[in-house]
């Protein structure tokens, strides 16, 4: 796509930083639930993003793909999640295993536990034990929570440098459900605010951003999409417009109309 | 021996290693990490750490998730 603002100072954004990390792309994406891996690797390239999140799994010895061999480490930042732990002693556990694999090339961790199958909503008691013994051993802990401003506090006051509300629950697609709750959450802490799980299409991750957001976490909206690879992109562009959006300030919306087109010089 | 890898029964030779086990399953070592009784085992540790009978040994990679 031409895009003659490309290369000025209209696009200049300072980029997401977590931690003592800053990346460009504000779009983080799962590698989970893609018909192959071939289509989960374009879906990746295509999305522009630098972090994907992959789990912890024991190795099946069946497989008859690698998922590795899809994965150019050198692009991509690995992003270990706890998915499937409903225990702060079972997440600690699955992300201490991480430091013995070499492909996590940072102590960047997505921190995830579950309280309830149904909607896997986050167990906040065993979050913050797990948080707290995560920052403890020196992990970057990204927390998956509920859209909940007290919360979020108490994540950084333990010393997460980010925190991750849901929008609506894991594989929804019921986009932001409480817009209001993620607007407080970004004006309650002074770490970044990722948007995790919810968002259904580009027109959510766009609206998410336009909240003042600053990064948006997605799985199951592309992975599920008929078509991946092409709603990657758009998710990218949604991602940048809404950013773009919410940095240009929007007018305020009115009841009635306010003419466009001067008056002065009318002919009839 | 007998010894339990991923929750499937294995019989192995005595005296093994972690570090011949995961050479003999053709692992890649940089992205393998190893648990033996649920306790990590360091990959400095690797060839040292002699597996023992009925010991529950967890070979773990990344999978895909989100």
């Amino acid at each position: 796509m031409n895009n003659d603002a490309g290369n000025n100072n209209y696009l200049m954004d300072d980029g997401l930083k977590i931690g003592k990390y800053t990346f460009k792309s504000r779009l983080i994406v799962g590698t989970g639930k893609y018909p192959d891996f071939q289509i989960m690797k374009d879906s990746a390239i295509a999305s522009g993003a630098e972090i994907i999140t992959v789990a912890v799994r024991r190795i099946d010895f069946n497989a008859k793909d690698n998922m590795l061999s899809y994965i150019d480490l050198d692009r991509f930042t690995l992003l270990p999640n706890t998915a499937g732990c409903y225990t702060a002693e079972d997440a600690v556990n699955t992300l201490m295993l991480t430091r013995e694999l070499e492909v996590f090339k940072t102590d960047l961790v997505k921190l995830e536990v579950i309280g309830d199958a149904k909607t896997l909503y986050p167990d906040n008691e065993e979050l913050i034990k797990a948080a707290k013994i995560l920052v403890k051993e020196g992990f970057t802990v990204m927390p998956y929570m509920m859209d909940d401003p007290v919360l979020a506090k108490k994540l950084e006051d333990i010393g997460c440098p980010v925190v991750m509300p849901l929008a609506s629950p894991i594989g929804s697609g019921l986009g932001i459900r409480n817009p209001y709750n993620i607007k407080i959450i970004k004006e309650t802490v002074s770490v970044p605010v990722i948007v995790d799980a919810g968002v259904g299409t580009a027109s959510d991750a766009c609206k998410t951003m336009e909240l003042g957001v600053d990064g948006i976490l997605i799985n199951t909206a592309i992975a599920g999409a008929n078509n991946p690879v092409k709603m990657a992109l758009a998710m990218k562009q949604g991602v940048e417009a809404g950013r773009l959006a919410y940095l240009s300030g929007r007018i305020p919306m009115k009841l009635y109309a306010q003419a466009s087109t001067q008056m002065e010089g009318i002919v009839f | 021996m007998k010894l339990y890898i991923n929750g499937k029964e294995f019989e192995v030779a005595e005296n093994l290693s972690v570090r011949l086990l995961i050479d003999n399953f053709k692992l890649d070592i940089k992205s393998t990490a190893v648990a033996v009784n649920k306790e990590i085992v360091p990959k400095s540790g690797y060839a040292g750490f002699i597996l023992k009978e009925d010991d529950k040994v967890d070979l773990v990679s990344i999978a895909p998730g989100g």
